[in-house]
């Protein structure tokens, strides 16, 4: 007799099951999107400065940044984004000239070039590697729910199941 | 009990090296004016050393450090070898300039407006101190009050690894 005593009429219909995972990732994927896409829009000269000071550390702080602080080296790196911001430089630009003074000690966010960029490659390969597993999982599971039972064991289980329902309270 | 004594009565340095991105590089470079009016350029001191110091009037490791400095330049004035110059940082031009007269200090400082040249050498604080070679390569990075023995052997070490 086979171990498997789950009949074929229960077990429900792949697609039916899968739409609500597909609208859950359709979901996630936008907001992904939505969210990397980052600022929208044409930004004035003050709004670039203050994204760029925001992400720049105050290097007298601890784990401010100069957006934050009112030290004079923070006041100082302010003007100066706001200067090279006024010149038309580049965010990148800027930040590189920054790293050039302080090292990548200077950036709050992980720069996405170079060895750092596994900062943010590596939670994603992880989320990736989740979602297959994930899949892995159900489809294995879904597998062993719709092996073929032979109409023998069917039988055993019918004849089990009215028994105890006779048999019961 | 005198050596106790001499030990306690002792000022304490708190100057450590520390890495910077410029270091090896060329230093950058230098335009400005001094407190008393002249106009100064880093490569004019090409050829000797430069000690570059970033202080304050108000900051107490500035003021620690500064009979060090003082004997340091004298000294290295009267050989020619090595040249202190100053940057006023996080304070006011005449706060600097009566603090340089009254300890003493005549060489060069230079009025930093926006804090341009503390930028340029990534300063964080003060006193900050840079090591520039007669070939204009920045070769320590000096964070805390500086003693002249600390400076010496800087300058010693820097010159014996020919930079």
């Amino acid at each position: 007799m086979s171990a498997v005593g789950v009949g074929r009429g229960r077990v429900k219909r792949p697609t039916r099951r899968a739409l609500p995972w597909a609208v859950l990732v359709v979901v996630v994927a936008v907001s992904l999107v939505v969210g990397a896409s980052g600022r929208s829009g044409r930004e004035t000269n003050a709004q670039r400065s203050a994204a760029i000071d925001a992400h720049i550390k105050c290097p007298s702080c601890d784990g401010l940044s100069v957006a934050d602080s009112s030290a004079a080296i923070a006041v100082a790196i302010r003007q100066d984004v706001a200067q090279r911001v006024r010149n038309g430089q580049s965010d990148a630009d800027i930040e590189e000239y920054l790293v050039s003074r302080y090292g990548q000690g200077i950036l709050l966010r992980p720069p996405t070039r170079g060895a750092t960029s596994l900062v943010w490659v590596v939670p994603g390969i992880a989320v990736i590697g989740g979602l297959i597993g994930l899949g892995v999982f159900f489809w294995r599971r879904r597998r062993v729910e719709s092996l073929d039972v032979a109409e023998a064991d069917r039988l055993v289980v019918a004849r089990a199941l009215a028994e105890s329902r006779a048999g019961g309270p | 009990v005198a050596l106790v004594v001499v030990l306690a009565t002792r000022p304490t340095y708190g100057a450590t090296e520390v890495w910077s991105p410029l270091l090896g590089q060329q230093a950058p470079s230098i335009h400005s004016v001094t407190l008393t009016g002249e106009t100064y350029d880093l490569s004019q001191d090409r050829g000797r050393w430069v000690v570059l110091n970033f202080f304050a009037s108000w900051c107490a490791p500035c003021q620690q450090e500064q009979a060090d400095l003082v004997a340091f330049a004298y000294r290295h004035q009267a050989i020619g070898d090595a040249a202190l110059v100053s940057v006023v940082f996080n304070d006011s031009n005449s706060a600097a300039l009566a603090y340089q007269r009254q300890t003493g200090a005549t060489w060069s400082t230079l009025s930093d407006p926006g804090s341009r040249i503390a930028l340029a050498f990534g300063v964080r604080g003060q006193p900050e101190t840079f090591l520039v070679s007669p070939s204009g390569r920045v070769v320590a990075h000096i964070d805390g009050a500086m003693s002249t023995a600390f400076l010496d052997a800087q300058l010693t070490r820097a010159e014996a690894a020919g930079s």
